[in-house]
């Protein structure tokens, strides 16, 4: 059996999860000083992902209440990370607030989206009428 | 029904229901329905993922780019790809994934498909043009009907290689070319059978010369394109099978350069993806 919620919730989850790592991607060309010069497409790419998050995040945790959680930590990442060449630029000081702030965020993600799966897992084996009738004599389905 | 007989003999209602549950249980571990899906707002215009979603066997994976899809796309198979968006973007994209991967079926989700332009369009790229306009359940049990003709074909294909044969291997080991380009240069007649995830293909050769190519529905040159972008899978060969039908009038180096410049233009639209994770 599927549940549609439970379903919409994994993919949601997997699709934030796929930006805030290709935001780690900039986020680490930056913060390596050997790379070479940052281009404008570079950038570009930086500000999709940017805005891609930004528009999305607030929706995505408000689907998992994770909204309380996460927001603040969420913003404080995209307000800190303006550009490739911002991130460039910011103090060691802002540079671990900014890593740890990212950190936080993505190991969230990570748990529910592994206990979310997990919970899929369980549904998965079972069928909408062994749920029911489980429900029925009150005890777990097998 | 032996399970609903069961239910009202027995006295042990534990046991009924143990055994009932057991009977209702469905077997997961079968083969799902791969759908590579590009949509490039996957969050907020999901109703088509949503409906993809609740199909049991299906696993669906989501990218936001035309060039993020041919980067997945040449590193992974999938059994149908499903565009969704504004009616002339998502034709454009779905045509330009089928010059690039013939024989990957391709659907469109769009708004409306009264356009008849775009009609013959999509005819001309063998690509399924779904209107979205219509009620949820209508909608859900178009693409059911759509998912559910790979179901059956799912699957991973026999080895059957003969020890016999005269020339066994792997392809990613040597590619497709470069095989292909030894038996032409040696001018050799015979059979090549190539067997992959993605299914079997055959071409043929007649004195150095490709004569014909087959792959699913796929003949001639097409058939040749998509077997020079396999990395995975073994082939063989067999001296002296000739076939009677001839799809490929070309020589061979024209195809070898044709395909390789093709092969090179697939690369460069994974550009922006590949910077990207640089």
């Amino acid at each position: 059996m599927r549940d549609s919620t439970l379903e919409t919730q994994i993919r949601l989850l997997t699709l934030e999860v796929e930006n805030w790592k290709k935001l780690h991607d900039f986020i680490t060309y930056a913060l390596d000083k050997s790379k070479p010069i940052i281009s404008a497409d570079q950038e570009r790419q930086f500000t999709e992902i940017r805005a891609l998050l930004l528009q999305e995040s607030e929706h995505v945790f408000s689907q998992v209440d994770l909204v309380t959680e996460l927001s603040g930590k969420t913003m404080n990442v995209l307000q800190r990370a303006t550009s490739i060449r911002g991130v460039r630029e910011l103090s060691a000081e802002e540079t671990r607030r900014l890593e740890a702030d990212w950190n936080g965020v993505f190991t969230r993600i990570g748990v529910v989206q592994g206990q979310l799966k997990g919970r899929r897992r369980d549904l998965l084996g079972r069928s909408f009428l062994s749920m029911s009738l489980a429900r029925l004599f009150g005890r777990k389905a097998a | 029904m032996a399970a609903v007989v069961a239910f009202f003999t027995r006295e042990n209602p534990a046991g009924i229901e143990a055994r009932f549950l057991l009977f209702l249980s469905r077997d997961v571990s079968t083969v799902e329905t791969r759908l590579l899906i590009l949509n490039p707002d996957p969050v907020f215009e999901d109703r088509a993922l949503a409906l993809f979603d609740a199909m049991p066997k299906v696993e669906t994976r989501i990218v936001r780019t035309l060039s993020e899809a041919v980067y997945i796309l040449m590193r992974e198979n999938f059994d149908l790809f499903v565009v969704e968006g504004e009616s002339r973007v998502a034709v454009g994209q779905a045509t330009n994934i089928r010059q690039h991967f013939p024989s990957l079926e391709v659907v469109c989700l769009v708004e409306q498909t009264q356009d008849a332009t775009l009609r013959e369009e999509a005819l001309q790229q063998n690509i399924e043009l779904v209107a979205t306009n219509c009620s949820d359940r209508q909608l859900r049990s178009r693409l059911r009907r759509i998912v559910s003709a790979f179901e059956r074909q799912s699957g991973t294909p026999a080895e059957g290689i003969d020890p016999c044969h005269s020339l066994v291997g792997n392809l990613n080991q040597f590619s497709a070319a470069e095989i292909l380009q030894m038996s032409c240069m040696s001018q050799r007649s015979g059979r090549f059978t190539f067997k992959s995830s993605r299914g079997n293909s055959e071409i043929y050769l007649h004195h150095g010369m490709v004569r014909h190519a087959i792959y699913s529905s796929l003949e001639g040159e097409g058939a040749v394109a998509e077997i020079f972008r396999w990395r995975q899978g073994r082939f063989y060969f067999e001296e002296g099978i000739i076939s009677q039908v001839q799809t490929v009038n070309r020589p061979w180096t024209h195809l070898l350069l044709d395909n390789l410049q093709k092969l090179d233009e697939t690369v460069q639209l994974t550009s922006a993806q590949g910077s990207n994770e640089r």
